[in-house]
Parts: structure tokens; C-alpha cells; sequence
């Protein structure tokens, strides 16, 4: 080859084309998505998250989840992720639209989490804030209208969502952050080891696992997340998760055992005296993982087992192309 | 006394350039010396501790109680750890080193200021080693493949302007009009390097993109600095080697043209087929499919043309270090692409997605491909900055088959592990649990691949250390494999 000016002219022109088409197109066509909402202007999703669900993004980040963990629903016609109870819909971009860093994950050594806030059993069904109190409530819990979307409009990313979707957020004794957190043991108090609730066999049909342990809190609730993170053996024997102990204080108890002590099983339990607490991190990560909830319905992916949301969209595969959907006249998407 | 080559067969060209040709690639060579030589040592040391960290990584997947509890420790931080020092500190120093000195003899200009690159190798190893600090920490950014934080990156990008600069303005001071084959990928390489990764941490830190497209351009960086930065630079080390060693002229310019163009323009597309299925406007994955198929064109002109170099020189192979190592490479180019190419198919990726065939692609394309290529380059290029042989040809043979095997081995077992583990958590009659309880055992398998690479990389990393410390045989013939053989047939 003879002649420089060709060289670069060629090394340039085939980097800016990758780097146009692969990242400066796409953000021109979905890189400027706003949340939906009903015609109303209420009902928004996503809201921006602040507060413990931002610090718990970052302890996700630091400790590597996203190495085992993804955060994305595939598909019902391409993969099983539906049927494996991972979401009741497939990932659309625009649920990711306040999310930095975004964990779409490579990797499922372990469950997919994008929907792990809203396998947490229902309010109803178990009386500590498990699901409502987590600031984060993107759509709060499955079956039951978010008690926040009604009434508040959409919240700027300082205002904390939490304040208007935690109505019982005044019980937790082991508050002292002022933002509403799940408290492990809160769960703890209310369901005395042997008895296992019936939310989780409610929440998740047909998942095999992981199956509820006799003696442990509810599956998926805040106080189950400390227990699983803390020792997932005690609750999975088979599991191959890393025990994240430094996320934990083992600290000897002053008075009365602390409401928020983690409820360990014999091997793993603190020796008499002594009791496990949740440094802010991990009451923060879990917050995070409480937060994460794709099962509000979105106008371009269909929801299985719900109405599709337009109807007027065949190709589900395709969910760019609507620029703004602050269009107020469509409307609302089928609530269940 | 022709110290390039293999006694089979002097180069036509040195036996007509003479004694003044000599003298200048020895000038050429010590130009570089210090630079290179300070490559490829930090190299080497960031190689021992990514081998290290690897081992634990590998291990505490399918032992998750070893070493637990402490929080820098945790797999979590190990692994991106470990995958930042094999990209930047081992790959991309020993990338570099490689580069300029080609670089050097291909343009036939002594290296200017070589201790201004010594100063951004510095700099290069101070950034590495606060980034890898910080992971462990816990200040990794989350983006996979650019965990290091915002203020590494500074670090990286002034170093990597020391290094570069002088390695791209050497073309100035070239003598010759032909541009070889080699030169036009450094060349890419090094203007393609900075583009991406300014790119990647504007989109990503400086001006953010939004929600998924991160994913998009971390895929799209990813694979890049895969392809255009660490395959750029092998391919172009294995076009200077393979005919270099053997003392033949490349097959055929034309096809490395195409090859070369067909390259860039393909292989820079190919970053959303990891992304297969997301929630992403699916002309972008099919794009990356269809390029990652085209990728084909420049892999069967590049291995065409080295293997038509090669034909009737194989037997060679037996001798040089060198060359084994490099044709190891250039030949696992094909496997890594062909593979790519395999699991990049919707159908197939449905599967493997998610799986642990994923870290297999990266390792052939890091390690199979990139790897042993440079492996290659650095049994050539340093007994020609110190002035000795390699001093035992058992320890190379035990390096090469220590490597191969445990690649290949790895390799195996990741893939028939993802496999196994992606047949089984697609079908939803099985309990999720089920596909790791069936990866595991490759998993152990995958450690004891490790633990053959760790034993090639300790034993590369002591022969380096004797030539350092020159204790190198003084000899006017390289170290071969089988030297008995290479005297007896040199007679010829």
C-alpha cells in the first residue's frame, strides 16, 4: 500500500462508522425516553430513585453482583425467563431510563434480578413493610396499586418517592436513617421460627427454587435478602453465592437484642449474647434490590397473562420507535 | 552470522543487504531498549499477578466459602481485579512494547525520546495499579470491562499520549516508500485505541448516555478494544513473524489488503451480539450478527495468506520458539472467530447467552489469539535488546505446552460447561439451580486448566528474568526447541 493519506482516511472511516451506527444512532433513536404515565399525568413509570436505593446501585457495583447477576427479561417467544417466573413481561429500554450504572448482566450464575423487588411478598399478607417500605417503589407490589401512585405526582430525584409510598413506615424501631428501610427485624418478630407463610408459594408459582426454609422470614422479603446475603448456605445449601459477612456487624447486644439482628440458623448464629446487624450498605443493597420492579405495564411490550398494552403493536420486538410518550391522550395502560 | 533467522533458510535480503543493514537494525534495536525492556518487564509482573488473582477467582466460583468474608477479597472485586490487570496491565503493555518496536524496524528510524515512553510506561503501571486498588476497595464503576474509575482513566489516557505519540510520529522519520502490512494495523491500533477509549468514558462518565445504551456502548467498547486494539496488534505481530522467521516473503499483499480492510470495517460492528435478545431496537443485535458473520471474509483471507506463507515451512515449526508460538496464534484467530460467529446466531445465542461460553470467547480471543501471538513476538524481540539467547530451550517447550494445553483445555471445558449450563436453564421444567449445579464440575475442570496456565507463566516469567539479568547464553544461533535436529539439518 502505497500513500498515507488513504491509510487514515480508511482507519478513520471505518471506526466512525461503528462508532455512528452502534452507539450515536441508538442514542439518537431511544437515548431520550421519558417515563409513561396514564392520561392523567399520573401513574408514572419509571421514577427516578434516590436515597438508599442510589447508595445500594453502588454496593451492587462495588462488591461485582452484576458478574452472576442480570437484570433483564427476555422475551417469552426467544427464552424462558417468563416462564421461570423472572417477569411478567420482557426488559423494554424505557425501564432503564433512571438507571446508572444499568446491570443488564452477562453472566446468570445466579437468578436474574429484575424483578426480584416484586417477587417480595405483599403487604397484606405479611405486616412488616417488606415491599411498600423500600424507598424505592418503582410500581410497588404486583397485585396491589401502588398506595403512592394516585396521589403524588412525578417526584424530582431529590425528593424521596418513599416518603409518600411507605404509610407504615413509622413502625421499624431500628430506624435512624429517616429513610423508610426494610428492617429484617421487623420480619423477624412477626414470624416466629417453624411456621412458613404462604406468600411465596403466592408470589412465585412453579419456582422451584429457591424454596422457602422452614424457620426462615418470608422469601424475598428484606429480612429473608439479610439472611441470604449474610449466609446463603443456611438457606440454599446447594447455593454458590458468596457470603457477604463484611456487609454485617457482629456486635455483642447492649440491653435488648437490636429489631433489626439478623434471624440465623444454628451454624451460622452469633454465639449467645452476641447478634448480627446490617451496616447502612447492606440495609441500602437491599433496599436496591427491593427496588428493582419491571412489573408495571408498558405501553410497547406486551405483559403475559395481562392485556397487551396498545394492542396496536405486533412487533413487539421493536420498542424504539416511539419517541414520547407524554402523549396524554393514549390510554392507560390496563391496570390488573 | 544471520542472528534473525533459522539456519534452514537465511533471507534473501540480508544476505544481499550485508553487513551495513546489520548494523543499522542493531541501532534500531537499542534505540528501543529501555522502552521495550520496560514493557515488557511490567508486563510480565502484571501477568504473575493476574495469574494469581485468576486462580482465586476460578477457585472461589465453585468453593464459595474460600477466602470469604472479607470484603476485598470478595469474588465480586477478584474478578473485575483480575480482568483489568490482564487487559491493561498485562495485554496492553505487552501489546505496546511489541508495537513500537516493530514499529521502529518497520520504519527503519531509530526511536525518538525513548524515555519519554519510558515516562508514560510509568505512568501507564501507576494507573493500573490505583485502578486495580480501587476495584478492590470497592470503587469500581459497575461498567463491565471499564471498571476503573474516572480518575484512572486521566491517568491512562496522559500515559497512553506519552506512549503513542512518539510510537505514530516515528512515521514520520520513515525511511522507505512501502507501507508493510504489519504497519498499517499498529498504525490502526494506535489512532483506534484513544478514539475508543475517550469514546467509551464520554458516553459512559462524562456525558452519560441513557439507561440501556450504557450496556450498548460498554458492549460496543468491549469489543473493540478486543478487536481494534488487542487483535490489530496481533494480527499485525503475526504478519511481521511468520515471514520474518521463516525468511519468505507474505504469500500475497492483495489478500492481505482485503483482509485488512474487511477487518476494520466488520470486526468494529461485531459488540451487540452480546447483547442478543436485551432490551435493545433489534436492528442494532442484527447488525452486530451480520457483521460478526462478515468477520469471516477478513479470517479466511488473513489465515489463507498465512498459511500459504507457511506451506512447505510447517516442519519449521518444530525449531522455533518464535514461530510455534505465533502460528499457535494466528491459528487460533480462526477457532476465536469461527466460534464467535457460531454462538453470535440467534438460536444458538438463546442458549449460551448468560452462560459461561462467554468467558471462553473472551479468553480465546485474549489468550488463544492475542496471547501466544505475543508470547511469540517477545522469544523474538528480547534476546535482540540484551544480546543473548533464551538460555534453556526445555523451559520455552514447557511454556508453549503449558499454555496450549491449559487454553485448550479452558476453552473445553467453558464451552461444554456453557452449553450444558444454557441447555438446562432454558428448559423451565428444571429448577434454576439445576444449570449450576451442572456447570460446576467444568468449573473444576476450568481450575486445573488454570493451575497449567499459572505453572507456563511462572516458568515465562523466570526464563524472562534470567535474560534480564543476563544471564542469557552468549550465542550467535537462537534458542531453538530442538536444537540437536536444527544443527544437523542446518548443514543444508
Amino acid at each position: 500500500m502505497k500513500g498515507l493519506a488513504p491509510l487514515f482516511l480508511g482507519i478513520f472511516g471505518t471506526f466512525a462508522f461503528s462508532w455512528i451506527g452502534l452507539t450515536v444512532i441508538p442514542t439518537w433513536q431511544i437515548g431520550h425516553l421519558n417515563p409513561e404515565s396514564d392520561e392523567e399525568g399520573t401513574d408514572i413509570y419509571p421514577r427516578p430513585q434516590s436515597g438508599m436505593f442510589v447508595r445500594g446501585e453502588h454496593v451492587y457495583a462495588a462488591n461485582g453482583c452484576v458478574y452472576c447477576h442480570s437484570q433483564q427479561v427476555r422475551a417469552d417467544y426467544i427464552a424462558d425467563d417468563i416462564e421461570r417466573k423472572w417477569g411478567s413481561r420482557r426488559s423494554a429500554p424505557r425501564d432503564y431510563i433512571f438507571e446508572r450504572p444499568v446491570f443488564l448482566g452477562k453472566m446468570r450464575m445466579g437468578q436474574d434480578l429484575a424483578n426480584i423487588g416484586a417477587r417480595a411478598p405483599a403487604p397484606e399478607e405479611s405486616p412488616a413493610p417488606a415491599g411498600a417500605a423500600s424507598p424505592a417503589t418503582q410500581g410497588a407490589a404486583v397485585s396491589s396499586p401502588p398506595p403512592s401512585s394516585a396521589s403524588s405526582p412525578v417526584t424530582a430525584p431529590g425528593t424521596s418517592p418513599a416518603s409518600a409510598a411507605s404509610p407504615n413506615a413509622s413502625t421499624p424501631p431500628g430506624q435512624r436513617t429517616g429513610v423508610a428501610s426494610p428492617s429484617p427485624g421487623q420480619m423477624a418478630n412477626t414470624t416466629p421460627g417453624g411456621s412458613s407463610p404462604a406468600a411465596p408459594s403466592a408470589q412465585t408459582p412453579g419456582a422451584p427454587w429457591p424454596i422457602q426454609t422452614a424457620g426462615l422470614p418470608p422469601m424475598y422479603s428484606a429480612a429473608w435478602h439479610h439472611v441470604h446475603l449474610y449466609a446463603p448456605r443456611s438457606i440454599n445449601p446447594d447455593s454458590n453465592m458468596p457470603a457477604y459477612r463484611f456487609l454485617y456487624e457482629k456486635r455483642r447486644i447492649a440491653g435488648e437484642r437490636s429489631a433489626e439482628a439478623l434471624q440465623l440458623s444454628s451454624s451460622d448464629a452469633p454465639p449467645a449474647g452476641w447478634e448480627v446487624v446490617p451496616t447502612y450498605d447492606a440495609r441500602c443493597v437491599v433496599a436496591y434490590l427491593m427496588g428493582l420492579n419491571q412489573s408495571h405495564p408498558l405501553k410497547e411490550v406486551r405483559s403475559v397473562g395481562g392485556a397487551p398494552a396498545t394492542g396496536a403493536a405486533p412487533a413487539p420486538a421493536v420498542q424504539g420507535a416511539s419517541p414520547a410518550p407524554a402523549a396524554a391522550g393514549s390510554p392507560a395502560a390496563a391496570k390488573k | 552470522m544471520n542472528a534473525t533467522g533459522i539456519p534452514l533458510k537465511d533471507p534473501a535480503v540480508s544476505a544481499a543487504a550485508g553487513d551495513m543493514e546489520q548494523l543499522e537494525r542493531a541501532y534500531i534495536d537499542a534505540s528501543t531498549r529501555v522502552p521495550v525492556l520496560m514493557f515488557y518487564t511490567s508486563a510480565i509482573a502484571w501477568l504473575i499477578v493476574g495469574t494469581i488473582l485468576a486462580m482465586v477467582v476460578s477457585f472461589k466460583l465453585h468453593s464459595p466459602d474460600l477466602l470469604s468474608g472479607i470484603s476485598f477479597l470478595t469474588w465480586g472485586r477478584l474478578r473485575p481485579a483480575h480482568m483489568n490487570v490482564m487487559v491493561y496491565g498485562w495485554a496492553s503493555m505487552a501489546g505496546m512494547g511489541t508495537a513500537v518496536w516493530l514499529m521502529a524496524r518497520l520504519c527503519r528510524a531509530t526511536l525518538r525520546f525513548p524515555l519519554l515512553i519510558a515516562a508514560g510506561a510509568v505512568f501507564w503501571n501507576v494507573g493500573v495499579l490505583i485502578g486495580v486498588g480501587a476495584i478492590l476497595l470497592g470503587d469500581s464503576t459497575g461498567f463491565q470491562w471499564l471498571e476503573f474509575p474516572r480518575y484512572v482513566a486521566v491517568i491512562l489516557f496522559v500515559a497512553y499520549t506519552l506512549m503513542a505519540s512518539w510510537a505514530v510520529l516515528m512515521f514520520r522519520y520513515r525511511r522507505g516508500d512501502q507501507i508493510y502490512i504489519t504497519q498499517w494495523y499498529l498504525l490502526g491500533a494506535f489512532l483506534w485505541f484513544p478514539w475508543l477509549y475517550a469514546a467509551g468514558q464520554l458516553m459512559l462518565f462524562v456525558v452519560p448516555v441513557q439507561g440501556v445504551l450504557q450496556s450498548a456502548v460498554t458492549w460496543w467498547y468491549a469489543n473493540n478494544l478486543l478487536f481494534l486494539w488487542f487483535g490489530a496488534i496481533a494480527l499485525g505481530t503475526a504478519y511481521y513473524m511468520i515471514p520474518k522467521v521463516i525468511g519468505r516473503p507474505v504469500y500475497s499483499y492483495h489478500l492481505a489488503t482485503i483482509g485488512f480492510w474487511t477487518y476494520a470495517l466488520f470486526s468494529s460492528w461485531t459488540g451487540m451480539t452480546r447483547l442478543v435478545d436485551g432490551p435493545f431496537p433489534a436492528w442494532m443485535i442484527t447488525a452486530s450478527i451480520a457483521a460478526t458473520i462478515l468477520t469471516m471474509i477478513p479470517v479466511a483471507t488473513v489465515g489463507l495468506n498465512h498459511h500459504l506463507t507457511m506451506q512447505g515451512y510447517f516442519p519449521l515449526l518444530r525449531y522455533s520458539p518464535t514461530l510455534r508460538f505465533t502460528v499457535f496464534g494466528a491459528m487460533s484467530y480462526t477457532v476465536f472467530s469461527v466460534i464467535g460467529v457460531l454462538v453470535s446466531f440467534r438460536s444458538v445465542a438463546s442458549y449460551v447467552d448468560f452462560t459461561q461460553v462467554s468467558v471462553a470467547y473472551s479468553h480465546l480471543g485474549l489468550y488463544a489469539f492475542f496471547t501466544m501471538t505475543i508470547f511469540g513476538s517477545m522469544y523474538y524481540i528480547v534476546p535482540r535488546l540484551v544480546g543473548r539467547e533464551w538460555r534453556y530451550g526445555s523451559l520455552i517447550k514447557l511454556h508453549f505446552w503449558a499454555s496450549a494445553y491449559g487454553i485448550g483445555l479452558m476453552t473445553l471445558m467453558l464451552l461444554a460447561g456453557g452449553f450444558l449450563q444454557g441447555a438446562n436453564l432454558e428448559n423451565p421444567a428444571l429448577p434454576f439451580s439445576e444449570s449450576i449445579e451442572t456447570v460446576l464440575p467444568y468449573l473444576r475442570g476450568r481450575s486445573l486448566a488454570g493451575i497449567l496456565l499459572t505453572v507456563s507463566h511462572f516458568i515465562f516469567a523466570y526464563h524472562f528474568g534470567l535474560m534480564l539479568l543476563g544471564l542469557g547464553r552468549t550465542s550467535t544461533v537462537p534458542t531453538f526447541l530442538n536444537p540437536v535436529e536444527a544443527e544437523t539439518s542446518g548443514g543444508h
